[in-house]
């Protein structure tokens, strides 16, 4: 289906593609009755706000990418019930400026939540990732991965919050950024706000740039600077597709990221 | 392809050649000629070179050279960037390959492949290609989908690097102590393979090797001794065969060279699991 205005979308199991193509700020409602996987093509559009709640035992993968050149602007918001899961998955592989504001409350006991973001940065990607667990065994974990290229520029503040009596959840979060020149600037802030004792949680973060000397091995057996490039941005993005369970979505997200990443980064 | 002008004779011809690392001055003048389809052997103690001018003549970035010119095949090879080198049809087998996480064998391969062809292989060819080569170095059949020597032992990776040399097909095939790390058997596999590239190639080969077994099952034509950055003595297979027995001290005394004691090429490497601050204040061990 294609959106091109306010919506509320229907989720009832399977496999669903949404292409949001429009002019205008827009608001999309996600009315999710069973379990099942929506893949939201972004082509066009201003400001987006999505709103949903994934009932109790249901089985939610929602994932997004992005194919516009244009600047937009994310506002997610999803709840979480009780023995439900959701997987959020963000292609962002454009050239076009990114600000996504995405919080997930997991408000049932066992609720599960998974962000993950694989990104190649060419223009300005700006991303605030906020888990709540708000109820006992809950359980959150945030991924992002991403390779910044020349004039890219990269802020990820990834939180991570416990609440008092959320006994038993974790919270776990990994970035990890990879540049192959000076020039790239890369901010991450990883953030753990736990106000309860009986819990995990744990955060990771690297960013660094490729290693010369790895540079200098590939380029000896004749390959240049963009196609070394392409080749260790797919092996550090593509990976990223395999969180996501269903087999249509994963293969739909590898050959996105692989067409995008070769194009971009042979440019 | 490179392959495919098997005829054309492509001549290495090194002149004068100072190279330095960090300001210290490692090579000092070596000359050397190798025509297509020789092979010569490069000897010397550890220390004076040898690993420096196969890395000079491949480009590598910590190598300057500071003097002196390379020429392949007619051009300036000091002038071209390192992956042009390698499509001009040079080769370094390093002694050290990078692990490249990520990137599997198979991608990397073909895209090297690709560089050297107007249309890419089809992939029925370079599967085929593929599995001919791992099949002729003994190696396991999961290498293609492997990440690049990622998590290989020494002996897997001096094994992979001549996996690329049978795939990529170079013109030139410089090895730096690419016997080093293989027992026995594995030292017949590996030489198995460069002799009947070179046969088929009609590749010209720089061996860089302490060991005569290496040596005698490839049978390089020309062996040269560099001491103290420079080509001390030139001969035939008699003189690896020579050193094999009696080391080097003859050289020296004959010749009346002095070999300069010898110091470590680089500095300390950080990394974990090495404090840099403790040995400088005790001296590297």
């Amino acid at each position: 289906m294609i959106v091109r205005q306010d919506s509320r979308i229907e989720l009832n199991g399977g496999f669903q593609t949404v292409d949001i193509d429009a002019d205008t700020d827009l608001k999309l409602e996600l009315n999710i009755k069973d379990s099942g996987n929506l893949f939201f093509r972004i082509r066009n559009a201003g400001k987006i706000e999505i709103r949903g709640t994934v009932p109790e035992e249901k089985n939610v993968a929602i994932l997004f990418w992005n194919d516009t050149d244009k600047k937009i602007q994310t506002v997610e918001s999803y709840e979480v019930e009780r023995d439900g899961s959701l997987s959020l998955a963000y292609g962002e592989c454009n050239e076009g400026d990114t600000l996504r504001d995405v919080q997930v409350s997991l408000n049932g006991r066992s609720a599960h939540a998974g962000l993950s973001s694989a990104s190649l940065v060419r223009s300005r990607k700006d991303y605030r990732m906020f888990a709540v667990n708000n109820s006992e065994r809950t359980s959150a974990e945030i991924k992002n991965y991403a390779v910044v290229l020349k004039d890219g520029k990269l802020m990820i503040d990834a939180v991570g919050k416990i609440i008092n009596g959320a006994k038993r959840s974790r919270s776990h979060q990994v970035s990890r950024a990879l540049s192959f020149e000076e020039g790239q600037n890369t901010t991450i802030l990883p953030e753990l706000l736990i106000d309860e004792n009986d819990v995990e949680a744990s955060h990771a973060m690297s960013i660094g740039r490729v290693d010369e000397n790895q540079l200098y091995y590939m380029m000896s057996r004749g390959l240049n600077m963009k196609e070394c490039t392409m080749l260790i941005s797919l092996g550090y993005l593509l990976p990223i597709a395999d969180i996501i369970a269903n087999e249509e979505m994963r293969k739909a997200l590898r050959e996105e990221l692989e067409r995008k990443i070769r194009e971009l980064c042979l440019m | 392809m490179i392959s495919e002008k098997g005829d054309d004779m492509k001549t290495l011809e090194i002149s004068n050649l100072h190279v330095s690392v960090e300001d210290k001055e490692i090579l000092r003048g070596v000359d050397l000629i190798v025509h297509q389809g020789e092979a010569h052997a490069l000897m010397g103690p550890n220390g004076n070179g040898k690993s420096t001018l196969l890395a000079a003549v491949m480009g590598d970035p910590r190598y300057t050279v500071t003097e002196g010119s390379i020429i392949y095949d007619g051009k300036d090879v000091l002038k071209m960037p390192v992956n042009e080198r390698s499509i001009a049809g040079l080769f370094l087998g390093m002694q050290y390959p990078q692990e490249i996480p990520g990137v599997t064998n198979s991608d990397f391969l073909r895209a090297a492949i690709n560089v050297r062809r107007e249309t890419p292989i089809s992939l029925f060819q370079f599967i085929k290609q593929m599995d001919k080569t791992i099949s002729d170095l003994q190696m396991n059949e999961d290498l293609a989908h492997r990440f690049l020597n990622e998590g290989f032992s020494g002996g897997e990776k001096k094994r992979n690097e001549i996996v690329q040399l049978e795939m990529l097909k170079p013109s030139l095939a410089m090895l730096d102590e690419i016997d080093s790390g293989l027992d026995v058997d594995a030292i017949k596999i590996v030489a198995d393979a460069i002799s009947s590239i070179r046969k088929e190639n009609n590749m010209s080969l720089i061996i860089v090797s302490h060991y005569e077994r290496f040596l005698e099952l490839i049978r390089p034509e020309f062996t040269h001794v560099l001491v103290n950055g420079r080509i001390a003595l030139n001969g035939g297979p008699e003189l690896y065969e020579r050193i094999d027995k009696e080391g080097y001290d003859w050289i020296y005394s004959d010749y009346g060279i002095e070999p300069e004691k010898q110091q470590k090429q680089e500095k300390t490497r950080i990394s974990i699991g090495s404090c840099a601050v403790r040995e400088s204040l005790e001296g590297k061990k």
